[in-house]
This record gives structure tokens, C-alpha cells and sequence, in this order.
């Protein structure tokens, strides 16, 4: 008798929360508030610091899916903030906006799966579009005080966050894919 | 890499505490602290602030690095406001200020309310950050999961935290064997390309082999979790939390104070309050 | 009770979802309560697959194509549900700290029976008969990140005693274990045989394993079984090159002619004795990690002509040692000089010129495309003269003889088998072309035949002058190494050839060491005259050829003498 298994590939589910998921969401998560002190100051620009651990965030949401993605964000950019004694909660908005950022890359890593075949380049783009919607959430800065005006959390905020980050992304993120995939495959997960 | 934050305040008030009182005082204090501009009700938070973590009995050497940065970023945060609104606040014309001095060049205004304003950002800043470090160093690492878990996150998800903290000590150590490999094959960090594309390429021959690797390894954990039957049902929890008595009392002092602040920012009384001796120093 | 088998393979032949071909086949076999049974074969013939069947993440967690049928205590596992499977069926893994899921002690052995969502009480109960079980009161509240190896694998044991399992699956434990540990663990694993558990263990080091007194060794090749039955048989069939048997058991086999006597190459690196200046010299270090102190008062010179073997118990400072050398750990104490030069004013690129050093595990500074652009990565960043990359990385590939792996070049390094990793690993430290290489556990998680070969082509790598390793295969050493240092809390306690450092039982025993057959045979021969130690096949021939002494044994065994 034949018994092929009854366990899908995790993935297939999007939203279905596996063992796999969570692990997944973990090391994502520790290895992004390890790295993230890891900082390039882009010469020239006032305050754009490239984080190369951001691309973490979009790289496990586009391997691993959303849920992977929104935990790397949120949980990894806490761990940062408080590593480098900023506080769990101080700058939450910025955990969620982090973790919006993971989630999309996700998801738009399997809805753009058919208009954009290849791999890489969809993981730079998918990355780009979260990155540009994910983050406008740090306009929340002018409730809390860290921005003053609209005008501010834009030109303070949000614009040399997305600047900095896209680089990182753009450019790391499909490197790692690429790294991934094959190994992926000689795993036969 | 040792990055791992260690149980330091074990034995202290505050680690005695429910760790879920930790997490929600914290977030209590934070939605406190946004609310206020006012120096004179920042005094008093920060006051607060600093018994609290006074309370943790962290020592300093291990935290020294962390207020350097806080000092740091709230300078440059302060900094890049004044500077990006040429100086106003708001709620103020240009000409309510009162103005100590114009920079040079820029001409921003210097004004007793700007000085004020700066003051108010170091109080709410310190203090949250006061309040944010004994979660990591007053909470022992065996808690973050139950506690989580009883704050009503799912439990599949309150676990993930505990395991993102089990992962940082041996992630941390990875890092430090694959740094000392490349090394040993002549790459050094410090050696960076020039350009900022260069600087990013060369962090690959770092990070990409402690992902792999922390995602193969992955393999392992999830057979261990899935063969010792984890996600199959509603878990319990071997630690048992439960709020005594000062718990309540604390957890009641911080609802009250959000409550009595949240009051008094709809009634207006927690804007910006500049001491009448700035004024008077402008003239 | 009248014990039906616990566990009942039928015709298992199975198929990965993404592998080509079934990698166990038409496998059938039982397991009883009580029975021990020690499963035994080369690299990728399919040992962990079959655990995998009986533990049931074939095929709930490993999606695939699987046919015939796995019983556990009656029922077949694919009705059954992983937790259901988990509760008769423990497992242990290879790599302790990959399975340890809790940040303390508790939370580890706690995880199971959470997650089987019993009251916490009866957790406490059960983790205070556990934890006496296994031996491990004195790790109560320690956090797992700071465990030593054979710590951590005695916990992620206990762990799985947690849930009370009738039968336990352990997939090669003993890698990366001291022996004393490899002892403690496989005694536990006898006790609870005797107690009437069913315990199916897969081990390279099979001598160790023996110590378990298996009722049953269950060999395979390329997914089959090719011997089912008591040990003592196992041995009349099992290629010595390929499984490391007891001494008596391979010279008994050539005596017998069972075996092709093989030539016996030197396995050394070519002497010279005489005034042996110095590669490597630790004056006095000290090294403390963290709050704790690794390496206290460290005093050795290591020859540029000689193979040394490190040995010593689970977290005794070996790696420290060695990467103390390399400038990779800064002493806070003492000085090491490498050729002469102050290793802290050295850059570590530079030392790599001389010494190349091949990492535990091999995979973690793997991160290029292809091989290619991996083994180009060093000399690059030197800038060395590459002229044409391919011939350049050919060369080294050849070297450790992965030259010929079909196109090679243009794989992606993390898709190579764990033994190839290591190989190109080797070859990387090769690339810079150093006199001197340093082996962290060369030999751990391949079978016998690999390392062997692998220690061979070491030797015959030219222009090598001296090879320092560290391993906890004491045949290994003592085999491979003219001379033998011990280590234990970070002190040197035993520094000689072979012969003489194991003359001294009292302190051996106190480093975790042990003694083997191969080792006691070696010094009841008279032919070792302090040198290093002969293999079983060399041994055995030597012996034999002074059987009889008018047969081409005899030129062996002096070769293998005289080498
Ligand atoms: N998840 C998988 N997908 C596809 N193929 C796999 C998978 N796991 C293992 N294999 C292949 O199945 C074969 C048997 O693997 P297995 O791990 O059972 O061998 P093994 O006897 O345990 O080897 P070792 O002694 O090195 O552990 C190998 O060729 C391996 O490459
Ligand atoms: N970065 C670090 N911080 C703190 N302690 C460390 C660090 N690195 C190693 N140690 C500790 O130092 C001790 C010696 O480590 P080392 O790896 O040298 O032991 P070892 O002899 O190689 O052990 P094994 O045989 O298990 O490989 C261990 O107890 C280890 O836990
Ligand atoms: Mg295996
Ligand atoms: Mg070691």
C-alpha cells in the first residue's frame, strides 16, 4: 500500500502557523537584533544609517511568508532597540512599522510570483514595494512627540528610513535568496 | 560576540516581581510619558523612571554602552528637530519665541522654548529607556514564553519569543566563528569598500553564512519541537504566574498614572511649560 | 507482559519528495521491548531515513513516497498522529544544541510534557525522576546556552525521557562527545533497556557503541539491509575499513584471510626528528571567555615537523587553544609566537599564510556562489597572483581529492555533503598554501572509512610540514599523531609520544580518555618502541607476519613498522 504524506510544505498556507513557522520566525527575529548594530553612515546624507541586517526582515518574509516576515520585524527590531538600550517599547511604532515591512514582503512575494518569474528579481522588488508602503506607519512619530509636523516626520523620518533600508534590501536581500534556493532544494524541504 | 542581555538583576525588587508586571508597567509608563511636555510633570515621571530601575539593581558596567547610545540619540533626534523646523514648535509663532541667540549660518532661532522643548525630549527619552532595561536584565530567561503567553499572546507565538531568546547566545557565537573564519581568509569588517554599495557587498561573506547555516540548523529544532508533540494542542506552562499583593499595588499606581496624565493632556495642561527663568534669561 | 514488537518495519522502501531515487529499501525489521539494536553503515546509506520512519516524521513531517508499513506498538504510523507517535517513540538527535529548545534547564526537560499540556505538578514530579535518572541534578538552573557538549546531550536525553517513551531512536550521540560523556550517555540508554525500553542507536563509533552490549546490530548499504542478527556474526561479515571493529575482532578476520590484506601506506607527515625548531610556542597564556577562564597558564611549543594530537574532556580549552594561535582570541596573559613572530602584532591573514586552520564545522564560513568563487576568496583578498581562478582552484581541489565531483567548480558550496564541506574547507585552507594545519575534530559526523581517507590525504598534501589536530577519537590519535597532548581545565596535564602518555592510566581516566583494544594491543606489542601507534590493519599484519614468518605478511609488517 502507497501512503504518500498528509503534511503540506509549509508555505503552501500562507497564514498557517507550523512548527516550521515559528522556529523560522525566531532565528529571523535573534538574528536581526544581533546584526542590526552592524551600520553604514552613508557619506554626504545627514542621517541615513544603512542597516545591512534590515535586508533580514525582507529576506524571511519573502523565504518564509508573512507571519515570518511580521515576527522578524517586530519582535527582531525590539530585541535591537533594546540591545542598544533604547527601550523594548520605546520607539514601538518603529517595531511595527519593521515588521509591516516583513509581512509585506511576504505577501507580495507570492502575488507578484506570476507577473515577475524570476526569483531575484522579484525579491528585490517585492522588498522595494514593502518597504515604501510598510514604513509610512512611522508618521505615527508626530502622535508620539519623536516628530513635530508632518513636514519633519517625512524629512526626518520616513524618507532617509526608506532610502536606507531600500539599499540594503534591494541589494542584500537577493543575494541571500540566491543563496538560499539551492540549498533549499538539496534539503528537499 | 557575547550580545546576549544576562539575568544580572536576579534577586532584585524587581525581578521578584510577575514578569507580566514588567512588560505591562512598561507599556503603561510609555503611553504616560508620550502625553507630556510638561517639565514639571516630567520631573515627576522621571523621578518615578529612576526608582524603578533603580529597583532592578542593574550594575552600570553592563549597561554603560547602552546609555552612551541613548544619550546619543536623543542628541541627534533633538538636534535634527530644531534644526528641520528652523527652530518653531508647535503651537508657536515665530515671534512668541524668546530668543536667546540665531546659529550662525542657519539662522534657527535659540529661544527659552526650544531650550525647554530640548530639556523635555531628554526626560521622556531617559526615562523610557529607564523603564525599558530591566526587561532584559530582571526577567529571568526561563519567563519571557509563560509570560507572554498570560498576557493573551497565543501561545504558539509566546513560545517563538522564548525561543528567539534562546537563540541569541549560540546565533552571537556563530557570528563570532564566521567572523574569525573570514578573517583567517584575509576579510577584515574594518576594511570596508568605499562606496556605500561596496561597504553593503562586503557584510555578505558574514551574514549570508550565519543564515544558512541558522536556517539548516533549523532542520534539527523543528524535529525536536514537532517530535515532542509542540503546536499540537493548547500548552501549559511549567512556571505558574501569579500577582501577589505589591504586584497589584504597583500595577494599580501605573493604571492611575496614565489615567490621571491622559485627564490632564485632553484638559490641556501637559503642553510645553517653559520656566519663567528662561524667559527672563532672554529678556 | 507478553511483549509483541514495539516497533514492526514492513517492506519500508522510501522516496524523498524532491530526491530522485528511494533511499531505504524494502527494509523490514523488529523491535522488542528490552532489545538494544545498533544500526550500523556507511554515510548516506540511509541510517537516519529509517529512524526518521520510526519516529514518524517520515512521513508527517518529511513529505515523500513511502511503502510497506511502519508499526508502533500495533498501529501503523501513518493513522497515527505525530504527538501520539511521540508519546511511545523518543528520539535523540545528533547535534545537541540544534534539538535544545529551552533557554534554562527546566524549560528544556518542562517542553514536552507543556506541550501534551499536563499540569505543571506532575511536570515537577516527572522532571525530579528524570533529572535522577539521568544523573543530571547539578545542572538545575543553569541555562542551556552554557552547557558543555556532553552536558547538553545528557539534556536533550532527559528531555526525552520526559515523556516517558517505551522506545528510544538516538541518531549518532556520540559525535562531538567525550568519551567519558559517550560512556555516561550510553550507560543511561543500557538502563533503560534493562528497565524494559526498546532502544534502536546508529553509531559510527561502533566500539563505544558495544559498550550497550546490542542484542542486535542491523548493518545497511545503499538502503538495504545486508545483516540482521546477533553481534558476534556482525563481525564475521562487517568490512573492517568501512566499520571500525575491536582489535581482537580485525585480527582474527585477516588471520582468517577475510579480509584483502591492503597495503599499508604511511600515514605520517615525513620526519625529521633531529632538532625540531619551533612553529607555534604558548608561553604562559592565560584566556578567559566571558566570566570564564578557558586557558589557565598554557606552556607548549608545537615542532614545524611533527603531527600532534589534541585530546581532553568536553570544553577543556582545545579550540581556544588553537585559536588563540591563530590571533583569533587575545590571551590576557602570556604570549604565543608563531615562526618566531608575536602573535598579537601579527595580522591573522598573515598567519593563515602559514598555518591553515579547518574548522569544526565546516559549513560556517561558506557563503560564495560556486566553489570556485569560494576558494578564489582568500588569495583574492591578499592579493595574490590567481591568474587563471579555475586552474588555481583545481589544483586545491585536487588536493583533497574533490577534483573529480562532477562540475564541481560551478556548485553551490552549501549543497556539498557534509564530508565534501569538510574537504573544501581543507582545500580553502590549502589555497593560501601554508606549512602547517590545524584540524578541529576532523573526524567528527563521518563514518570510519571517510576520516580514515580523509587523515590519508592530510598526510600525502606536498609541501606540508606539520599537521596539529584535535579530536576525541583516541584511536585516531594515537594512530595518526607521534605525539599526544592533553588537555583538562585548560592546563596541559600530558605531553609525549603515545606510548608514554598513556602509561600514565590514573591521569588518562581523569581526562575523560579511555582505553581501547586497539590502544592495549598496540602496547603489549614490543614493536611500538614509543612511536606512534600502529592502525588495527597495520597491527594485525605486523602481528601475523611474526606468526609466520616466511610470508609476504612479513614485508607488510615491517613496512607498516618502519613507516
Ligand atoms: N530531506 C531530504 N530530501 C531529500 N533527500 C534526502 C533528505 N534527507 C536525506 N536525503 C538523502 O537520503 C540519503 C540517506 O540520508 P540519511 O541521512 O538517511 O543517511 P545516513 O545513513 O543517516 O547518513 P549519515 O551517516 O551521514 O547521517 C542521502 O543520500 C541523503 O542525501
Ligand atoms: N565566547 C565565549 N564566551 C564564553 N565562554 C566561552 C566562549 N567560547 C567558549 N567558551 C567556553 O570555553 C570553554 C572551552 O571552550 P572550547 O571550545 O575551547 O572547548 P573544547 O575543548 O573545544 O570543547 P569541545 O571538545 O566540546 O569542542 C567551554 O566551556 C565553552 O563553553
Ligand atoms: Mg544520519
Ligand atoms: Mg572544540
Amino acid at each position: 500500500m502507497t501512503a504518500t504524506t498528509m503534511r503540506e510544505e509549509a508555505g503552501a498556507g500562507m497564514w498557517e502557523v507550523t512548527t516550521r513557522v515559528i522556529v523560522y520566525a525566531a532565528i529571523g527575529a535573534a538574528l536581526y537584533g544581533v546584526l542590526a548594530f552592524f551600520s553604514i553612515l552613508i557619506p554626504g546624507t545627514a542621517n541615513v544609517a544603512v542597516r545591512p541586517a534590515f535586508a533580514l526582515v525582507t529576506f524571511f518574509g519573502f523565504a518564509f511568508g508573512p507571519i515570518v516576515g511580521f515576527f522578524t520585524g517586530l519582535v527582531g527590531n525590539m530585541i535591537a532597540d533594546q540591545i542598544s538600550g533604547w527601550g523594548l517599547l520605546t520607539s514601538w511604532n518603529w517595531s511595527v512599522a519593521n515588521g509591516l515591512v516583513g509581512l509585506l514582503t511576504g505577501v507580495f512575494g507570492v502575488y507578484l510570483a506570476r507577473t515577475i518569474p524570476n526569483r531575484l528579481l522579484l525579491a528585490a522588488v517585492a522588498s522595494a514595494l514593502a518597504i515604501v508602503i510598510g514604513f509610512l506607519f512611522v508618521i505615527t512619530d508626530i502622535w508620539l512627540g519623536t516628530a513635530d509636523d508632518l513636514g519633519v516626520a517625512l524629512s526626518a523620518n520616513y524618507f532617509p528610513v526608506i532610502i536606507a533600508n531600500l539599499i540594503a534590501s534591494v541589494i542584500l536581500t537577493p543575494l541571500l535568496v540566491a543563496a538560499w534556493d539551492p540549498v533549499r532544494e538539496s534539503m528537499g524541504r | 560576540m557575547n550580545v546576549a542581555p544576562r539575568y544580572l538583576g536576579r534577586g532584585s525588587w524587581l525581578s521578584r516581581r510577575d514578569p507580566r508586571l514588567l512588560l505591562v508597567a512598561l507599556a503603561l509608563f510609555v503611553f504616560t510619558v508620550i502625553q507630556v511636555w510638561d517639565l514639571r510633570i516630567l520631573a515627576v515621571l522621571a523621578a518615578i523612571a529612576a526608582i524603578y530601575y533603580r529597583s532592578a539593581r542593574i550594575p552600570f558596567r553592563a549597561v554603560r554602552i547602552q546609555w552612551f547610545y541613548v544619550l546619543f540619540f536623543i542628541t541627534f533626534v533633538v538636534v535634527v528637530n530644531t534644526l528641520l523646523t528652523g527652530g518653531e514648535l508647535r503651537g508657536y509663532t515665530e515671534d512668541e519665541l524668546h530668543v536667546f541667540f540665531r546659529l550662525p549660518l542657519l539662522g534657527t532661532p535659540i529661544s527659552a522654548e526650544s531650550v525647554t522643548y530640548a530639556i523635555a525630549q531628554y526626560a521622556r527619552f531617559l526615562s523610557m529607556a529607564a523603564f525599558g532595561l530591566p526587561i532584559a536584565y530582571a526577567i529571568a530567561p526561563g519567563d519571557i514564553g509563560p509570560a507572554f503567553a498570560r498576557l493573551g499572546v497565543p501561545y504558539k507565538f509566546a513560545y517563538g519569543m522564548e525561543l528567539t531568546f534562546r537563540f541569541i547566545p549560540s546565533l552571537g557565537a556563530d557570528m563570532q566563528t564566521t567572523i574569525d573564519a573570514q578573517r583567517l581568509r584575509g576579510y577584515e569588517w574594518e576594511k570596508r569598500g568605499r562606496t556605500p554599495i561596496g561597504k553593503l557587498t562586503r557584510t555578505v561573506p558574514l551574514i549570508t553564512p550565519v543564515t544558512i547555516n541558522a536556517i539548516v540548523g533549523a532542520e534539527d529544532t523543528i524535529d525536536a519541537m514537532d517530535l515532542r508533540g509542540f503546536g499540537t494542542q493548547r500548552r501549559t506552562w511549567l512556571r505558574e504566574l501569579a500577582f501577589d499583593r505589591t504586584d497589584r499595588l504597583v500595577l494599580l499606581a501605573f493604571v492611575a498614572l496614565l489615567g490621571v496624565v491622559t485627564v490632564l493632556s485632553f484638559s490641556g495642561q501637559t503642553q510645553l511649560w517653559v520656566p519663567p527663568v528662561l524667559v527672563d534669561l532672554a529678556g | 507482559m507478553p511483549a509483541g514488537p514495539l516497533v514492526e518495519v514492513d517492506g519500508l522502501t522510501f522516496r524523498y519528495r524532491r530526491g530522485p531515487a528511494p533511499v531505504v529499501r524494502d527494509i523490514s525489521m523488529a523491535v522488542h521491548p528490552g532489545e538494544v539494536i545498533l544500526v550500523a553503515g556507511p554515510s548516506g546509506c540511509g541510517k537516519s531515513t529509517l529512524l526518521r520512519a520510526i519516529n514518524g516524521l517520515v512521513p508527517h513531517a518529511y513529505s515523500g513516497e513511502l511503502e510497506g508499513a511502519v508499526r508502533i506498538a500495533g498501529r501503523l504510523t501513518t493513522e497515527m498522529r505525530l504527538r501520539e507517535i511521540s508519546e511511545v517513540v523518543g528520539t535523540l538527535l545528533q547535534d545537541p544544541a540544534k534539538q535544545i529548545v529551552g533557554a534554562t534547564v527546566e524549560s528544556e526537560l518542562a517542553f514536552g510534557p507543556e506541550n501534551m499540556g499536563i499540569a505543571p505538578a506532575d511536570i515537577r514530579r516527572r522532571m525530579a525522576e528524570v533529572m535522577a535518572e539521568t544523573e543530571i541534578g547539578h545542572l538545575g538552573g543553569r541555562d542551556t546556552a552554557h552547557l558543555s557538549g556532553g552536558e547538553r546531550q545528557l539534556l536533550a536525553m532527559a528531555g526525552a525521557l520526559m515523556l516517558r517513551p517505551r522506545c528510544y531512536v538516538v541518531d549518532e550521540p556520540l559525535a562531538n562527545l567525550d568519551p567519558a560523556s559517550a560512556t555516561r550517555l550510553l550507560d543511561l540508554l543500557r538502563r533503560l533497556a534493562d528497565a524494559g525500553h526498546a532502544v534502536v542507536i546508529v553509531e559510527h563509533r561502533v566500539e563505544e557503541a558495544l559498550q550497550l552490549a546490542p542484542d542486535r546490530v542491523v548493518a545497511m548499504a545503499e538502503g538495504r539491509v545486508t545483516y540482521d542478527g546477533p553481534v558476534d556474526g556482525f563481525f564475521r561479515v562487517a568490512d573492517p575499513d568501512a566499520v571500525k571493529l575491536p582489535f581482537p575482532v580485525v585480527l582474527d578476520r585477516l588471520r582468517g584471510g577475510g579480509v584483502a590484506s591492503r597495503a599499508v601506506e604511511p600515514t605520517r607527515v615525513p620526519q625529521q626528528r633531529a632538532a625540531d625548531e619551533a612553529r607555534v610556542t604558548f608561553d604562559d597564556v592565560h584566556v578567559t571567555l566571558g566570566e570564564r577562564q578557558v586557558l589557565r597558564g598554557v606552556d607548549s611549543t608545537l615542532g614545524r615537523r611533527e603531527t600532534v594530537a589534541v585530546l581532553g574532556p568536553n570544553g577543556s580549552g582545545k579550540t581556544t587553544l588553537f585559536r588563540t594561535a591563530m590571533g583569533l582570541v587575545q590571551p590576557e596573559a602570556g604570549s604565543v609566537t608563531v615562526d618566531g613572530r608575536d602573535v598579537a602584532s601579527t595580522p591573522v591573514a598573515e598567519l593563515a599564510r602559514s598555518i591553515g586552520y579547518v574548522f569544526q564545522s565546516p559549513s560556517q564560513m561558506l557563503f560564495a556562489r560556486t566553489v570556485r568563487e569560494e576558494l578564489l576568496f582568500g588569495p583574492r583578498n591578499l592579493g595574490l597572483e590567481i591568474g587563471d581562478g579555475d586552474a588555481l582552484a583545481i589544483e586545491a581541489l585536487t588536493r583533497v581529492g574533490l577534483a573529480d565531483e562532477p562540475d564541481i567548480l560551478d556548485r553551490p558550496p552549501m549543497t556539498l555533503s557534509f564530508g565534501q564541506q569538510k574537504r573544501l574547507a581543507l582545500a580553502i585552507g590549502l589555497a593560501l598554501r601554508p606549512r602547517t594545519l590545524i584540524l578541529d575534530e576532523p573526524s567528527a559526523g563521518q563514518d570510519y572509512r571517510t576520516a580514515e581517507a580523509f587523515m590519508r590525504e592530510v598526510a600525502r598534501i606536498p609541501g606540508l610540514e606539520s599537521v596539529y589536530f584535535i579530536t576525541h577519537d583516541v584511536d585516531l590519535a594515537l594512530t595518526h599523531a607521534d605525539r599526544i597532548l592533553v588537555l583538562r581545565d585548560g592546563r596541559i596535564v600530558a605531553d609525549g609520544p603515545p606510548a608514554t602518555v598513556v602509561e600514565d592510566a590514573e591521569n588518562w581516566h581523569a581526562s575523560n580518555l579511555q582505553r581501547t583494544s586497539l590502544m592495549d594491543a598496540n602496547l603489549a606489542w614490543d614493536g611500538a618502541r614509543g612511536a606512534r601507534f600502529l592502525d588495527a590493519h597495520a597491527l594485525a599484519a605486523a602481528l601475523i607476519a611474526r606468526e609466520r614468518p616466511t610470508s609476504e605478511g612479513e614485508e607488510e609488517g615491517r613496512r607498516s613498522i618502519d613507516s
